[in-house]
C-alpha cells in the first residue's frame, strides 16, 4: 500500500511518500521545505510564516516527493495507479498554514478519486516511531506519550494505535519555545533548541567546578506538582535575572554553562513527568515524539533514567521528530487499516475534511 | 487615562491583571508591550482568569491567535494574540484578526503589539511593562 502525506501546520511544507507493505514501512520519498532549495527553483525565500510561501512550495515538494516513477508524468494518473490514499494534517496548527496542505490534498483526492485521511498532527509526532522499522510494536500499550517540540508539550497516555487521552499538557510556553527564548535573550539564534544544545556541549568540555562564580543553578518549574502540567515561561525570566545577577557577563564560558543548565532543566522536568506518568498508569512503554526528542542530551539521558525500569522506550529517528509528512502518511496507515478497502471513498470522503487550528488529541 | 504600578512579584501583576480585567466592558483590545520575561504571559493568565476562563492560557506563539469562549458573561470571547514572531501586521490580517477587532462582545490581548502597531484602534489600550531596579519589580504603565 501506498499513502501520500501531506503536512503544512507550521513552518515546514512536507510531502512524503510511504509504502506499507505486511505491516513494514519504507519512506520512498520525505520532501521538506527547508531541505530542497525550493526557493531557487521558484525564485523567492522560504520564510518561517506566512501561509503563502507554503502556497508557493506546496506544488515543487509535490513535484519533488511524486518523482517515483519518472516515466509517468501526469500527477493524476500517478496518482490513480499508484497511491492508495492521501492523509493530510487537519490541526492543531496555524489556520492558514494548515488551509493551503488540506485544499492541496482534497484537490488530489477530488482528482484522483482517493480517499482522503485526516491526521492530528500531535498523533503524527506518535506515530513517527513506528516508521522505523528496527523497533518492535508487541506489548507496548498502554504507553505514555511525550509529545515536545516549539508549539507543544503534552503528555498522551495511549492505549492502543488509534487512542489517545491528554493527561497532562504545558499551562504556558512550550518547551521548545523556551529554547528559543533563551537563545533569544543569549543573542544565540533560531531555531533555539540546536544552538543552546551546542554551546551546552562546551561547557561539558571544560568542567566547571561548582564553588566557580559561574556555577548556575535554574530552577525545575513544576517538577513536583504530583500532577502531568509543565510551565516553561518562568525558566526564562530566571535565565534573565541570572544575566542580570551576575552582571551581564556575557563570556563564552558564561553562556555555555547557562545554556547547559536551561538544557538541563527542561531536561530533568521533561523525563520526570514522563516517567511519574509511567509508573502511575502502569505504562508498557514511554514514546517520544516532537522536534524537541531531536535533543541529543534528552535521548541519551531518558535512556539513561529509564534502564532500570520494566519498560519499553520508544524514540523516532531525528529526522522524523521534527515535522515531516511521512509520520502523517503512517498516522492515516492506522486509520485506514481498520476499515475495508470497499468502504475507504465513503468513510475519508474528501468533503468531509474539516480544519481546526486548536484540534485537540 | 494613564495609571501607574509597581509590581513586586508574579503575585502582584496577578492582582493587576485581576483588577484590570474587572474594568473591562467588552470591545476593548488591548497591546501588551514588554521584553521576554516582563510577565506579559503572567499578566494574560490572571486577566483571563478574572474573565471566568478555566482552560490554561498557552502560549499563542506559533498558531498566532488562540480564541477563548467565554459562558455566562457580556465579554464573550478572549482573543489572545501573540506578534512574536511577525515582522508586520500581514500575517495577522490573513488569519482575520480584523474580524475580532472592535467587536463589542469580545477583548483581543496583543502581547509584542508594538510589532502590528498599524492594525492597533486608536482606542486601544496600551500596556506597557518595564524591569523594575529589583529583580522581581515591574513598572506597569496602562495607557489608554
Amino acid at each position: 500500500m501506498i499513502i501520500l502525506g501531506i503536512e503544512t501546520s507550521c513552518d515546514e511544507t512536507a510531502v512524503a511518500i510511504l509504502e506499507i507493505q505486511n505491516s513494514n514501512f519504507k519512506i520512498r520519498k520525505n520532501v521538506v521545505s527547508s531541505q530542497v532549495k525550493i526557493h531557487a527553483k521558484y525564485g523567492g525565500i522560504v520564510p518561517e510564516l506566512a501561509a503563502r510561501k507554503h502556497a508557493e512550495n506546496i506544488i515543487g515538494i509535490l513535484e519533488t516527493a511524486l518523482s517515483f516513477k519518472p516515466e509517468i508524468r501526469d500527477w493524476k494518473s500517478k496518482i490513480e495507479n499508484y497511491v492508495d490514499a492521501i492523509a493530510v494534517t487537519n490541526g492543531p496548527g496555524l489556520i492558514t498554514s494548515l488551509l493551503v496542505g488540506v485544499e492541496a490534498a482534497k484537490t488530489l483526492a477530488f482528482l484522483a478519486k482517493k480517499p482522503l485521511i485526516p491526521v492530528n498532527h500531535l498523533a503524527g509526532h506518535i506515530y513517527a516511531n513506528f516508521i522505523d522499522q528496527s523497533q518492535i510494536f508487541q506489548n507496548l500499550f498502554p504507553a505514555i506519550c511525550l509529545v515536545v517540540s516549539g508549539g507543544h508539550t503534552e503528555l498522551i497516555l495511549m492505549k492502543d494505535f488509534e487512542n489517545f487521552k491528554k493527561i497532562g499538557q504545558t499551562l504556558d510556553d512550550a518547551a521548545g519555545e523556551c529554547f528559543d527564548k533563551v537563545a533569544k535573550i543569549l543573542g544565540l539564534g533560531y531555531p533555539g533548541g540546536p544552538a543552546i544544545a551546542k554551546c551546552a556541549q562546551q561547557s561539558k568540555f571544560k568542567k566547571f567546578q561548582t564553588n566557580s562564580k559561574f556555577s548556575i543553578k535554574l530552577p525545575r518549574p513544576m517538577i513536583d506538582s504530583g500532577d502531568f502540567n509543565f510551565s516553561f515561561s518562568g525558566l526564562k525570566t530566571a535565565v534573565l535575572y541570572k544575566i542580570r545577577e551576575l552582571g551581564n557577563i556575557k563570556t563564552q564560558k558564561f553562556i555555555s554553562e547557562i545554556c547547559a543548565e536551561t538544557q538541563q532543566a527542561i531536561i530533568d522536568v521533561l523525563i520526570a513527568k514522563t516517567i511519574h506518568a509511567s509508573q502511575k498508569f502502569n505504562a508498557k512503554s514511554i514514546i517520544l515524539g516532537g522536534g524537541v526528542v531531536a535533543n541529543e542530551e534528552l535521548r541519551k539521558q531518558i535512556k539513561l533514567k529509564i534502564k532500570n525500569l520494566k519498560i519499553k522506550l520508544l524514540i523516532p529517528p531525528k529526522i522524523l521528530c521534527t515535522d515531516n509528512a511521512a509520520m502523517i502518511a503512517a498516522g492515516g496507515y492506522f486509520k485506514l487499516k481498520k476499515i475495508p478497502r470497499s468502504k475507504w471513498l465513503i468513510k475519508f470522503d474528501w468533503q468531509k475534511i474539516k480544519v481546526d487550528p486548536n484540534l485537540e488529541i | 487615562m494613564h495609571l501607574n504600578f509597581i509590581s513586586k512579584s508574579e503575585k502582584e501583576t496577578e492582582n493587576i491583571g485581576n483588577k484590570f480585567a474587572k474594568q473591562l466592558k467588552g470591545g476593548e483590545v488591548i497591546g501588551l508591550i514588554g521584553e521576554l520575561g516582563t510577565g506579559k504571559t503572567v499578566l494574560v493568565r490572571s486577566l483571563a482568569k478574572a474573565l471566568g476562563i478555566k482552560k490554561s492560557i498557552t502560549s499563542p506563539s506559533f498558531v498566532l491567535l488562540k480564541l477563548y469562549k467565554i459562558k455566562n458573561s457580556k465579554i464573550k470571547n478572549l482573543v489572545h494574540v501573540d506578534a512574536y514572531r511577525l515582522k508586520n501586521e500581514k500575517d495577522l490580517i490573513e488569519i482575520g484578526i480584523l474580524d475580532w477587532l472592535n467587536k463589542k462582545d469580545t477583548v483581543v490581548v496583543i502581547e509584542w503589539a508594538e510589532k502590528v502597531k498599524k492594525i492597533l484602534p486608536k482606542k486601544a489600550i496600551k500596556v506597557i511593562i518595564k524591569f523594575g531596579k529589583k529583580e522581581n519589580e515591574r513598572i506597569i504603565k496602562i495607557k489608554r
